[in-house]
């Protein structure tokens, strides 16, 4: 291998790095909780989302595969970066894969009634409710305004519940 | 509230982001994204379908149970009750708006139910509903009354129509009892159904409204108009 085929790869491997880092790291940063997002960088964050999960999985395959090419001729030092440009690539592989929204907002996997005497609510609590032939459901917003969804049934009719 | 189920098929949602502070929820089946306010995919396979509101109250827990005693109310999941926090709202006023619309007498965070009848779209400032325990209005030609409850908290909007005319629809100061009268001599309960007088055992119908927040509400109905008698 001469040094000018060398440069190529070696920049190939941090061209794949920061790629599959920026996979996870662009709809991170557009879906920030409390900011604006326009039309245009919404848009980008869900396409991105999308194919996120295979490419940064091709990357990390690159990522590898020119590693293992590079790893014979290079010093301490530019084994560091392998490891670092392999350890990040994978970790964002890993990280497009997490619904770390669910990690703030805990899904309800498996709801739970109590009948209306049974509740522990406090007169004034507000609760969404809805009336589906003669079965009445009350959900407290306080609940729903953490977990935010709640796939429901109520009277054989599939409902989600959102708040 | 909607029904989850689009283009024939049953859907499982789960939260996937967020939108100007107005979650995104994603479909088990196909993956597609949707927007929690208005219930429509906007990207994946599903995209362009809608899904179908229901019919929902937001109530004070008294009153619900008053209604509906026998119903079933939804448990707290074990180990999550700290994180239900029961100054939310108060904590959320605090957040900036991540829009702003000025120019319409409303900050941007202002709490409002908004009606949507005939393509028109109104936002009622809610302390001016549960200020005047009974506001009426029109929307697109219909007749509508925003009636604040017994509980002075819970909110309902009605079609102020019975039998094909329009009915002036008014709190009963005078009775103990918490009862709306009208110009035909019926009383009304809060559910919106008469008690007495021709229109016994019949039923105001309902109108579907939204509480949200201003900044919320204007961005997904540029055109409304504000309530402001």
């Amino acid at each position: 291998m001469n040094r000018s085929e060398n440069r190529g790869l070696w920049l190939l491997l941090g061209l794949l790095a920061l790629f599959s880092l920026s996979l996870f790291l662009v709809p991170a940063f557009v879906i920030r909780p409390f900011q604006h997002q326009s039309a245009g960088a919404l848009g980008l964050a869900i396409a991105v989302k999308r194919i996120a999960p295979a490419l940064a999985l091709a990357a990390l395959v690159g990522v590898l595969a020119l590693g293992a090419r590079l790893w014979r001729s290079s010093s301490r030092g530019l084994r560091t970066g392998i490891v670092t440009a392999l350890v990040l690539s994978a970790a964002s592989a890993v990280m497009v894969r997490q619904n770390y929204l669910e990690w703030m907002f805990h899904p309800i996997t498996a709801a739970g009634f109590v009948s209306a005497s049974d509740a522990h609510l406090g007169d004034k609590e507000m609760v969404m409710a809805v009336l589906i032939g003669r079965e009445a459901r009350a959900y407290p917003i306080v609940q729903m305004a953490y977990h935010h969804i709640l796939n429901d049934t109520v009277a054989e009719e599939p409902i989600v519940v959102t708040y | 509230m909607w029904k989850r189920t689009a283009r024939g098929r049953e859907l499982h949602f789960y939260l996937a982001g967020i939108n100007n502070q107005n979650f995104l929820m994603r479909d088990r089946e196909t993956g597609s994204w949707w927007q929690q306010v208005t219930g429509h995919a906007i990207a994946g396979e599903l995209t362009g379908s809608a899904l179908e509101l229901m019919p929902t109250d937001e109530l004070t827990f008294a009153l619900w149970k008053s209604e509906a005693p026998y119903g079933l109310v939804l448990a707290p999941v074990a180990g999550r009750e700290k994180d239900y926090d029961q100054a939310w709202e108060k904590e959320v006023a605090k957040y900036p708006a991540p829009l702003t619309f000025p120019g319409q007498g409303l900050k941007d965070r202002e709490v409002i139910l908004g009606v949507e009848m005939g393509g028109q779209a109104r936002a009622f400032p809610l302390a001016k509903v549960r200020g005047q325990s009974l506001v009426e209005d029109k929307i697109g030609g219909v007749p509508v009354a925003l009636v604040t409850g017994p509980d002075g908290e819970s909110v309902r909007v009605f079609r102020s129509q019975w039998n094909g005319s329009d009915i002036e629809l008014y709190r009963d100061a005078q009775s103990p009892q918490w009862r709306l009268l009208d110009s035909q001599g019926n009383t009304w309960n809060f559910a919106g159904c008469a008690t007495s007088g021709p229109a016994a055992g019949q039923c105001l119908e309902k109108i579907k409204f939204l509480k949200d927040y201003w900044f919320d509400w204007k961005n997904y109905n540029p055109r409304t108009t504000v309530y402001s008698h």
